[in-house]
């Protein structure tokens, strides 16, 4: 297998004076897959390890810092992609460092599969409710 | 503006339609936020993928996407996602095409053929949807039966005419397809 590297891709992060995947430190796909574009994240103030010990952050990047920051309210990881100005892959691994570390925590988005029933009413209700107002 | 929870969760409704046909301009019209820009790497086999023939393989193309957001409780957030431009790589996206409430597809009546492909998008992938026409400086000059003949539309897709720009005209467009939502039997 070709190596992604080889392949000729000139303007791959052409606005940014980094690669992309520099920040990753080489790594293409998060750890794990538990992100989607609307996964809520918030970041954990004071974050403590199991023992109740403050936990120490490992080596941050600059970005993982502005994660953090960012996420003091929560924001979806769409909305972190786009103030980083990184693509969505490349922001999830760096959620995904943030998240292990405990510093992070990520919100499932709402299920509304069809297969399973679709939306409930509750839901349906507040989101007219919601666009009511607008 | 409502204040966000760390409890809060989250859902979405994807803008579809033919190109330069208002789809920013609508999520722009009823998000909270100026609509925000993300890219994303799609990995995709060239089979089938008409202008990149004879490469071989797997070919990444970055694609983007504008978006919008709606806090409609402290609890509940709604995203608004739509395509600037192309849209075949959008269809490969499942990460942005898993999990959608449902979808609205705009058209233009001078061209509804560019919507046709937001259909059958929808269509093809069970998502629920309503057709927005837009008409951009109040001129509309064939009829609803016309439009819906033109589009294939069933019956009970809801259809509705209006000024994109406008913020009650997104509204009410996304309160039709809350309604369709409701009205559809479960399961």
């Amino acid at each position: 297998m070709t190596s992604y590297w080889d392949e000729d891709e000139e303007d791959d992060g052409a606005d940014s004076m980094v690669r992309p995947y520099t920040i990753t430190s080489g790594r293409t796909a998060p750890e794990r897959d538990e992100f989607t574009l609307i996964t809520l994240l918030t970041s954990v103030q004071e974050p403590v390890d199991a023992y109740g010990a403050p936990i120490r952050p490992g080596r941050l990047q600059p970005e993982h810092r502005m994660i953090l920051g960012r996420c003091r309210t929560p924001a979806a990881v769409a909305e972190v992609a786009a103030d980083l100005n990184l693509p969505v892959s490349v922001t999830k691994i760096l959620l995904g460092d943030l998240v292990e570390q405990g510093l992070l925590t990520a919100r499932a988005p709402i299920s509304v599969a069809r297969a399973a029933g679709g939306a409930d009413r509750g839901l349906l209700a507040a989101v007219r409710e919601g666009l009511r107002r607008l | 503006m409502t204040t966000t929870q760390a409890g809060a969760a989250a859902v979405k409704i994807l803008i579809a339609g033919g190109f330069g046909v208002g789809k920013t301009t609508l999520v722009g019209a009823v998000s909270e936020v100026a609509p925000l820009r993300t890219e994303e790497y799609l990995t995709t086999a060239s089979v089938g993928v008409d202008d990149l023939a004879g490469v071989d393989q797997k070919t990444t193309t970055t694609v983007a996407l504008d978006f919008g957001r709606i806090t409609v409780s402290p609890e509940l957030v709604v995203y608004l996602f739509g395509t600037p431009g192309q849209e075949r790589f959008w269809f490969m996206w499942n990460d942005l095409v898993n999990g959608a409430l449902g979808g609205v597809v705009i058209a233009d009546t001078r061209r509804l053929e560019s919507s046709f492909a937001s259909i059958d998008f929808y269509e093809s992938r069970n998502i629920p949807f309503v057709v927005a026409i837009n008409c951009f400086h109040g001129v509309n000059t064939r009829s609803d039966d016309e439009i819906r003949a033109a589009l294939d539309l069933d019956p009970h897709v809801p259809m509705l005419v209006g000024d994109v720009r406008e913020r009650t005209f997104g509204r009410d467009v996304l309160l039709a397809l809350v309604d369709h939502l409701m009205a559809l039997p479960v399961g």
